[in-house]
Formats: structure tokens, sequence, C-alpha cells
């Protein structure tokens, strides 16, 4: 009896929402609208983390040794550092395979040229390290510089790039701490307005809730259309904020917003995770909404 | 069958709208309850099908109380009882069929029984022919009949009818009152609120007129007095 009664609620809700007709087309407007903020500002989110683990995997510290250092004093001093629990990893990069990629990154012919001139290999060999952490490459760029081969070493090029890697993260942990907050904003905005058009639309049904209850309906069975109902909402709207998701990142010049490029191919990758969360965010809106809603109209 | 004792309805802003009320109706009785607008009739309806709780003294159903009833229950009890209004009170999104076959479907009734019920129902108010048609295709008076029948379809021991005809043209108030009537000679107790002096003249049953909140008249074969 149980079965039969939720396959009848389900049922009235689904006829609830077709039948509403303009309403139903309000309600999902105002739904759907409210998950597209909701999945905009989390798509950002989580590219903007994504460029900064991307960035921060670039980071590293590149120690050039004078070109009379042999190869084994070279991996001698690699041990020596491999040692320190602050790095993550180091590698070596003979002078041999520093020119070969060199020259691998610069087809120019005029560069070719100079070097020829030149004769012989100008470049040094080095060790190329990545630490665990990225506030930890002030910590080793110390460590090496105050190190006894310290007199080997022809230049550290940490300080060159400090600056400008210290800005990109600066700017992204701000992006990100911005958009957080933003976000949260965003989203709690869009589930009061969402709240509300849920309740208006409950209240347009207020006259049928007393009726119902006249007639015997327990107040479960007046509740479940409507939580259904709410279901169905969430569905709609996570369909339609998925499309328009999706046109924004293919068509939109609003993908600039995005910070990096490749927004289409995220969406591609992830689309599904994307319409699941929206499907999960629509969903549980619609239901709480609708619960919350009806609750005042439900006095026993 | 209903009982009262004592009882006292006082809303907020200390409006009294029933007081000191002792009442007794018996099964199978049809009862005219009269009075002026605000007398109180209405809220002595709504405290039978427990819509409202009194502030002071008892009402029993079937010998039980039903201030004794869990929340939860309510709709259980209410089963027992069918209500009418001046209103009408379909849901205007359904059929005459699907309105009348709520009332079983909250039940948690077959589709089966409510395909046979449902039917029979409409062909004893006459609208056989209306089954499919939405409320507001319908007449007044057969909206009311509509009302009627998923009143009944449950096969209730208590017909609380609130102001039935107020809505209807003569021919349709006599065509429901002859239905009241009918369900009445089956067994139902019937309770009927009206302003109307015509019918409850012609009756001839029990009448209780109310005053401000309190019981004026209570005479078996009453006439409309107030």
């Amino acid at each position: 009896m149980k079965l039969l009664k939720l396959w009848r609620t389900f049922k009235e809700g689904l006829r609830n929402f077709y039948r509403n007709g303009l309403l139903t087309i309000a309600t999902v407007s105002v739904l759907a609208m409210s998950l597209y903020v909701v999945g905009f500002i989390s798509t950002r989110g989580v590219m903007t983390n994504l460029l900064l683990q991307e960035t921060e995997k670039k980071i590293n510290i590149s120690v050039y040794f004078n070109p009379e250092v042999s190869e084994n004093k070279i991996l001698e001093v690699k041990d020596t550092l491999d040692g320190y629990q602050e790095i993550k990893s180091i590698e070596y990069v003979s002078r041999n395979r520093a020119l070969e990629e060199f020259l691998a990154g610069n087809q120019d012919s005029v560069i070719r040229q100079a070097l020829d001139e030149i004769g012989g290999n100008p470049l040094l060999a080095s060790l190329v390290i990545t630490a665990n952490d990225t506030g930890q490459y002030d910590i080793i760029n110390e460590a090496i510089e105050k190190a006894e081969f310290r007199d080997q070493i022809s230049r550290i090029n940490y300080q060159k790039n400090k600056e400008i890697i210290g800005k990109l993260g600066d700017t992204l942990r701000a992006e990100r701490k911005e958009g957080f907050v933003a976000g949260i904003i965003f989203i709690v905005i869009a589930i009061l307005i969402t709240f509300n058009a849920i309740r208006l639309t409950m209240y347009s049904h207020k006259q049928e809730f007393e009726i119902m209850r006249l007639v015997g309906a327990s107040n479960m069975y007046v509740r479940m259309p409507f939580v259904f109902e709410g279901i169905f909402y969430g569905i709609a709207a996570a369909a339609v904020s998925m499309i328009l998701l999706l046109i924004t990142a293919k068509y939109s010049s609003l993908s600039v917003l995005f910070i990096t490029g490749d927004v289409w191919g995220f969406y591609v990758k992830y689309w599904w995770a994307i319409l699941g969360i929206l499907l999960l965010f629509g969903i549980l809106l619609g239901i709480v909404g609708g619960f919350v809603a009806i609750r005042r109209h439900l006095k026993a | 069958m209903i009982k009262f004792e004592k009882v006292s309805k006082i809303f907020p802003g200390d409006f009294i709208a029933l007081e000191d009320i002792d009442l007794f109706i018996g099964k199978g009785e049809f009862v005219s309850i009269v009075g002026q607008s605000g007398s109180g009739k209405t809220t002595l309806l709504k405290l039978i099908y427990a819509e409202e709780q009194p502030e002071k003294g008892r009402i029993y159903f079937n010998k039980r109380p039903l201030d004794g009833i869990k929340k939860k229950h309510l709709p259980f009890f209410r089963r027992n009882i069918g209500t009418v209004f001046q209103d009408f009170k379909l849901l205007p999104q359904k059929t005459v069929f699907e309105n009348v076959a709520y009332a079983l479907e909250v039940e948690g009734e077959s589709n089966n029984e409510i395909g046979e019920k449902v039917p029979k129902i409409l062909d004893i108010v006459g609208l056989s022919d209306k089954m499919e048609k939405h409320p507001n295709q319908l007449s007044g008076g057969e909206q009311q009949r509509a009302s009627l029948a998923r009143a009944l379809i449950h096969r209730p021991l208590v017909l609380i009818a609130d102001e039935p005809t107020g809505n209807l043209d003569p021919i349709s108030t006599w065509e429901l009152v002859q239905l009241l009537l009918k369900v009445n000679e089956l067994g139902t107790t019937v309770l009927l609120a009206t302003h109307n002096k015509d019918i409850v003249d012609k009756l001839g049953k029990r009448v209780i007129a109310l005053d401000k909140g309190r019981v004026i008249h209570d005479h078996k074969k009453g006439k409309y007095v107030i």
C-alpha cells in the first residue's frame, strides 16, 4: 500500500509539474539561473585551483655549476641534497643535455650559427630541484647559499624567478580566496531566491492543502507530490543550466573570465561530474524548498 | 455519537466564538444549525472535524474524546466525516472523477476499487455524464454534487454541510437537500449549517440555533428561529 501511495504521489507531482505551465517555467528559470551561477563559480574555482597546482609544479630551483666542476662532483652534491627533507626531487642536467634541449627548443638558424661561432658548448650543467612545498624554496635556497660547495656554483636561478613565481602564486591565491567568498555570497543569494520562488509556487497551492487534509490525506501524502514536484524542478533546472554553461564555455566572451583558455575542453572532460553536481544541488534545493515551504500550510 | 461538554472556543484577541456549549447529537440524526453570521456555526462544525480545538471543555466522537487523538492520527479520524462547503472546495486541476477518487487514493484503495466505487457514487448524485469535466466546466449545483459525492465516498458516519446551498439557485438547492435527506435515510448523521429559512422549515427536523456563541434554541422538530 505504501508503494502504491508513493507511486500516486509521484504521478501527482509529475502532473503538477506539467499542469502548472507558466508557474513551472518561472520556477525552473529561477532555479536554473541559480544553478548556472553556482556552476559558473564552481568551475571557475576548480580551474583556478588546477592552474595554481600546475604553476606550482613548474616552480623549481636550477643550480648551475661552474664549467670546470666534474660530473662526479655534481652528483656528489646531488647526493648531499637528496638528504634534505624539504626536497622532493633533484634532476641532473648535464651540459650536453642542456645543449640538446636548447637546440630542440630553438630551431632558429641565427642562434645555431652563433653557437657554431662560439665553438663548443657554452651551457652549464645544472641540478633542477623541486621542493615538497612552494613555501620551502627559500629554505632550500638559503641552505645552498651557505653550503660548502657554494664556490663551485656559477649561479642559482631562484632569485631571478622568485619574483615572477611569487606574483603569479599570490594572484592565483587571491583569486582563489576571492572566488570562494564571492561564490559563497552568490550561492546564498541563489538559494534564497530559489526558496522564495518555490515558496510562491507552494502558496498558489495553499487552498489545495486544506482540501486534501479535509478529505483525510495525511500530511505526508499532501507533502510528497510537492517534494516530487521540487525534484522535477531540480532536474529541469539542472538540464537548462548545464546547456547554458556549455553555451557560455563554447561561444560567450564570458569565458575570458575563466583565466585560462580551454574551458570547453574542461567541460567536455568533466561534463558528467558538473551535471551530477548541478542535479544534486538542484534536487536538494527543490526538495528542501518544497518541504519547508509547505510545512507552514500543514497544521494538523 | 457527538457530544459537547462545556465547550468554549476563544480566538486570539479574546474573541469568544463559542461559550459553554453542551450538546448531544445522536446517530442517524438530521440536525440543522442556524444563526446569524458570526454566531459560531462554522466554528462548531470545525470543532467536530478537529480543524479547531476548544480552549475549554471536551468533545466526544463515538464516546472517544477528540483531544486524545494524536496529530498523526487525525487524517484517519477525518475519514469518518464527510464535509461539504459553500465554496465546494474541489481541486481545480482535477476532473470530477479525480476529485472523488482522491478521497479514496489517500486511503490507499486499489485502482480497481476506485474504478468501481467512484462511478457508482457519481451516478447517485447525477454526475455520471460529467466525470471527465473539470470543476470550472460545471454549474454551481453540479460542483456541489461533486463535492457531496467526494464527501460520501468514504461512507462517513457523519456528513457536515456548511452553508452548502449558499451559492446555488433554488432548484439546485432543493436537489441537494433531497440528496442530503437520502444520505440521512441510509443512516448517516447529517449536520447542516444554513441561513436558508425555507429549507429548515420544510425539513421539520431538529434545529439548533446559535447566537453569540451560545445555544439559544434546540428543538426536536424545529423551525428557523434566530
